[in-house]
């Protein structure tokens, strides 16, 4: 690692450098691209023209939400912009200063802005109802909070469903030290979804109309398809399907949302206004990705150049060299590559349905563009998905994927663990059994046990011939602070009811309720268990989460936002040292508007009762 | 013969059978969920003196107490605070799932005919209401409605229980006649994706009857769908006045394609055989009545 640290803009690119390519590049395309759009709607400027401000330069920002138009893909959409744009500008903070920002809501609603992965006073965190009461219309509020942390972070509203609006930018907050990572450009990478139709008429369609975004679902028209890709005969595919229709599960609810209504954004900009990052061949291109999409997974892949994987929500991890990595939203990964030559090569973000894609180019000039990879077939799920341990006969079902830990259960752990013991940190037991829901008619549980799917890159993935990254690839670069054993721990089941789209946690929406309560210093525990047959990326405030990776105290990431597959049991260690309370949620937005979502609060004691979340 | 206990029995056992969750098997060897604790158990569980707090400052908002901060965390939220997630907000529904025009294919009059139901509530507890009925579209005036207002409750994943009240009515140009009865049904999902609809009602002359409805959807394309849909109906007893014999009384069967132009819109053709049954199907025809139809229908399905 040593030659690894090295002082940062060695490269020939200053900072000044990075806006102006930006900048041009984004002139570029737009005008390029943007000739048709201008013709019909001359007034109106088109996302993705964000600007970077320095929240920890002497006298801070200002952030001016407003209601205004932008094109979105040429088309115009009534957008929620941060000074002008979506995304919002990238803000700048430099680690071991103080971030001084003020928020002016220009809306004529109430708003606010989370930074996500952040640690600061929970007053600060921008959770309405939790950390303060929002910020009213016409108001102006002011974050102000000491920079504790380094790496590439995000932004975003965290009232009702303005992200889905364009309400979220990228943070990058500058190391005080020297930046383990060595590179010579680095570019933002914002994905999000964009919708045209109003996010309260989507929550009710999903409400109403069970998988009413779904149009990619077994037909009688794909029946010649499914035998296609999973090789089966025909009598198999529907063997295969009436399993599934006797579980009354859809295999291909994928996501809740999809290309049928989204369009999907990098940058702001759509695959056919293709952003571009410009670098000169053998410059090290750190890109920075954030997912911020409302419900969107991406899966990205640079054919042609493979990727090294340097940071995972903002901290460092041992850098991992991959071809294709998975971000589910909210998370960030920062990626290090190397152009090889005078080629264009495109930056390729496939949503995990396959209902769509966004798509940049690395080029070392502007107006380049290289080939867009043919879509892959959306996958299905898997009996594995519902954690059912079948081997042989379903093999053949598309997307299978590796099960990594099927052949080395631990059956024989002691369960559970007494508290105040120092609990295991290595080799934790790989595979639970379900007993009998108890989470009533908010939960459809169908797995028969939770496993580790640390190995697994998930659903559709892994079968192509190529490399993916996994969590159990992920190894801190240096151990964090305040880690060790934990003495408590509880498990948490994700719980979902899809027919109805309810969601909760325990079978519980978050007004039904009471708070998560962790002691003040204490180091506890939570084990989560998917008992759905979705993706759902858990994002705990104010504090880290280790992850269980398959490593040790010394090597498992922490990370602010975990994703956690259908039927999967995976481990998380907290040292509750942010005192205060704190939103604990599913971070796709439309599950945490149906109340996946708690209130965790960090007490001095775990005496005395329950403390309502409802106030 | 049909009574009140085996209806309420049928649906009991109906309820059992079909709408546990599939939760799976238990593994003797492995360790199980419900061994494990809960957040609540996991805090009664909890020592005292395990926390060591490391941190020499703890991040606290400016101009607080580490005490402060902690009191405060261990209260409810100030009561001007919204709430964090609207979770427990209400939504209304409707769906006219026929809305159609029923040509019949014998000389028999043509039906404006409709089928629809909708609800308000929240997750797990509705207002729901249920309509159907037809009128004769060109012709002499008569029509018959029946309709359903229900409170609803989610009782497991799949099913909802619905109690409440229908009125039904009857007319042709010279006569009015009206019905109010008490309601208790059962309304979900089957293994197989079969929707189910079971009433039973209690009329105000203690006349008892039930009905189902069942349908599916065979999905052709992602937009084309054929759906099926068996209605049947049965008399617990005689009930002379509404010319029912005890038995099922009467069978739809009917099959509409529609193309769902949006999901909340689509048109449909359709057929429908509509036909009395058992004894109630013996009396007609002793009293000269026709006892089947056959109709060809046009319409379409939409919500909103």
């Amino acid at each position: 690692m040593a030659e690894q640290f090295r002082p940062r803009w060695v490269g020939a690119m200053t900072r000044r450098d990075f806006l102006t390519t930006t900048g041009s590049a984004a002139l570029g395309s737009y005008l390029l691209l943007q000739r048709q759009a201008w013709a019909a709607a001359p007034d109106i400027p088109p996302a993705g023209r964000f600007g970077e401000l320095d929240a920890t330069a002497a006298g801070g920002i200002d952030l001016y939400l407003d209601r205004r138009d932008l094109l979105i893909g040429g088309k115009p959409g009534r957008a929620i912009a941060i000074n002008g744009s979506i995304p919002g500008p990238v803000i700048r903070m430099t680690e071991g200063k103080e971030a001084l920002i003020r928020v002016h809501n220009r809306l004529d609603e109430a708003t606010s802005v989370h930074w996500h992965g952040i640690l600061l006073p929970f007053t600060m965190d921008g959770v309405p109802g939790i950390s303060f009461p929002g910020i009213a219309a016409g108001d102006i509020f002011t974050y102000r909070f000491p920079v504790e942390q380094n790496g590439t972070y995000w932004y975003h509203s965290h009232s009702g469903l303005q992200e889905q609006l364009g309400h979220y930018g990228q943070l990058i907050l500058e190391p005080a030290e020297l930046d383990p990572v060595e590179y010579d450009v680095e570019y933002t990478v914002v994905l999000s979804d964009w919708t045209f139709e109003d996010p309260h008429r989507v929550l009710w369609k999903l409400k109403t109309f069970e998988g009413y975004y779904n149009f990619q679902r077994p037909t009688l028209a794909n029946l010649d398809d499914q035998m296609q890709a999973t090789g089966m005969t025909l009598r198999e595919v529907i063997a295969m399907r009436l399993q599934w229709a006797r579980m009354r599960m859809d295999p291909t609810d994928i996501a809740d949302i999809t290309g049928a209504t989204y369009t999907f954004l990098m940058n702001g900009q759509t695959a056919h206004e293709n952003p571009t990052f410009i670098a000169r061949p053998g410059q090290r291109v750190r890109l920075r990705i954030v997912n911020a999409s409302t419900m969107t997974y991406y899966d990205i892949r640079i054919p042609g150049l493979p990727m090294t994987v340097v940071q995972a929500d903002g901290q460092n991890i041992q850098p991992v060299e991959t071809d294709e990595l998975r971000i589910a939203v909210a998370e960030t990964y920062d990626v290090v590559v190397t152009l090889p030559d005078e080629q264009a090569y495109t930056l390729f973000a496939e949503t995990m349905d396959r209902s769509g894609y966004a798509r940049g180019t690395l080029a070392p000039r502007a107006g380049m563009s290289a080939a867009i990879p043919a879509q892959r077939r959306r996958p299905m799920l898997t009996m594995a998905d519902m954690g059912m341990m079948m081997k042989g006969g379903m093999g053949g079902m598309g997307g299978m994927g590796g099960n990594g830990h099927d052949g080395h259960e631990q059956m024989d752990q002691p369960m559970p663990q007494h508290a105040g013991t120092a609990l295991p940190t290595e080799n934790l037991v790989e595979r639970i059994s379900h007993g009998p829901d108890k989470h009533g008619p908010a939960s459809i549980t169908m797995a028969e046990s939770a496993h580790r799917r640390l190995d697994n890159s998930g659903v559709g993935l892994g079968e192509d011939g190529w490399r993916v990254l996994t969590y159990g690839q992920l190894r801190a670069l240096k151990r964090p602070h305040s880690r060790r054993a934990p003495t408590r721990e509880f498990d948490l089941h994700l719980t979902g009811n899809m027919h109805k789209f309810i969601w909760g946690f325990d079978g519980k929406t978050w007004s039904e309720s009471d708070m998560i309560r962790f002691e003040y210093g204490e180091r506890l525990r939570i084990n989560m268990i998917n008992d759905t047959m979705m993706n759902h990326p858990i994002h705990l405030h104010g504090m880290w989460m280790d992850l269980y990776a398959g490593g040790n105290l010394d090597t498992n990431p922490r990370k602010h936002t975990v994703n956690v597959q259908p039927a999967e049991l995976l481990t998380v260690d907290i040292t509750a040292d942010a005192p205060g309370q704190w939103a604990f949620h599913c971070h796709l937005l439309y599950h945490m508007e149906a109340g996946m979502f708690r209130t965790v609060a960090v007490v001095r004691t775990l005496d005395g009762g329950p403390i309502h979340a409802d106030a | 013969m049909l009574t009140l206990e085996r209806c309420v029995t049928g649906m009991i056992v109906a309820t059992l059978v079909l709408s546990g969750p599939a939760s799976g098997q238990e593994q003797p060897d492995m360790p199980t969920t419900a061994d494990r604790p809960s957040h609540q158990e996991s805090a009664q569980q909890h020592e005292e003196g395990t926390a060591h707090p490391e941190r020499v400052r703890p991040r606290l908002p400016e101009g607080a107490t580490l005490d402060e901060v902690l009191d405060r965390a261990a209260s409810p939220p100030p009561a001007h605070f919204p709430a964090p997630v609207p979770d427990d907000q209400l939504y209304v529904f409707t769906l006219f799932e026929q809305l159609e025009y029923r040509i019949a294919e014998d000389q028999a009059p043509d039906h404006l005919g409709w089928e629809a139901q909708g609800w308000v509530g929240g997750d797990f507890n509705r207002f729901w209401w249920k309509s159907e009925g037809e009128a004769i579209f060109d012709g002499p005036n008569d029509g018959e409605t029946e309709n359903d207002l229900l409170y609803s409750r989610l009782i497991t994943p799949f099913w909802n229980v619905q109690t409440g009240v229908q009125y039904a009515n009857e007319w042709t140009a010279d006569e009015y006649d009206e019905r109010w009865s008490w309601v208790l049904a059962l309304q979900g999902l089957v293994p197989y994706e079969f929707e189910l609809d079971n009433s039973l009602y209690v009329s105000e002359d203690a006349d008892i009857t039930f009905e189902i409805e069942a349908e599916y959807e065979l999905w052709i394309t992602q937009r084309l769908v054929l759906q099926p849909r068996v209605e049947l109906g049965f008399a617990a007893q005689d009930i002379s006045d509404r010319e029912l014999q005890s038995g099922m009384t009467d069978a739809d069967l009917d099959l509409r394609l529609r193309y769902g132009i949006k999901r909340e819109f689509a048109p449909y053709v359709g057929i429908r055989y509509s036909m009395l049954a058992g004894d109630t199907r013996d009396a007609a025809r002793a009293g000269g009545e026709d006892v089947e139809h056959l109709f060809f229908l046009a319409g379409v399905r939409f919500g909103f």
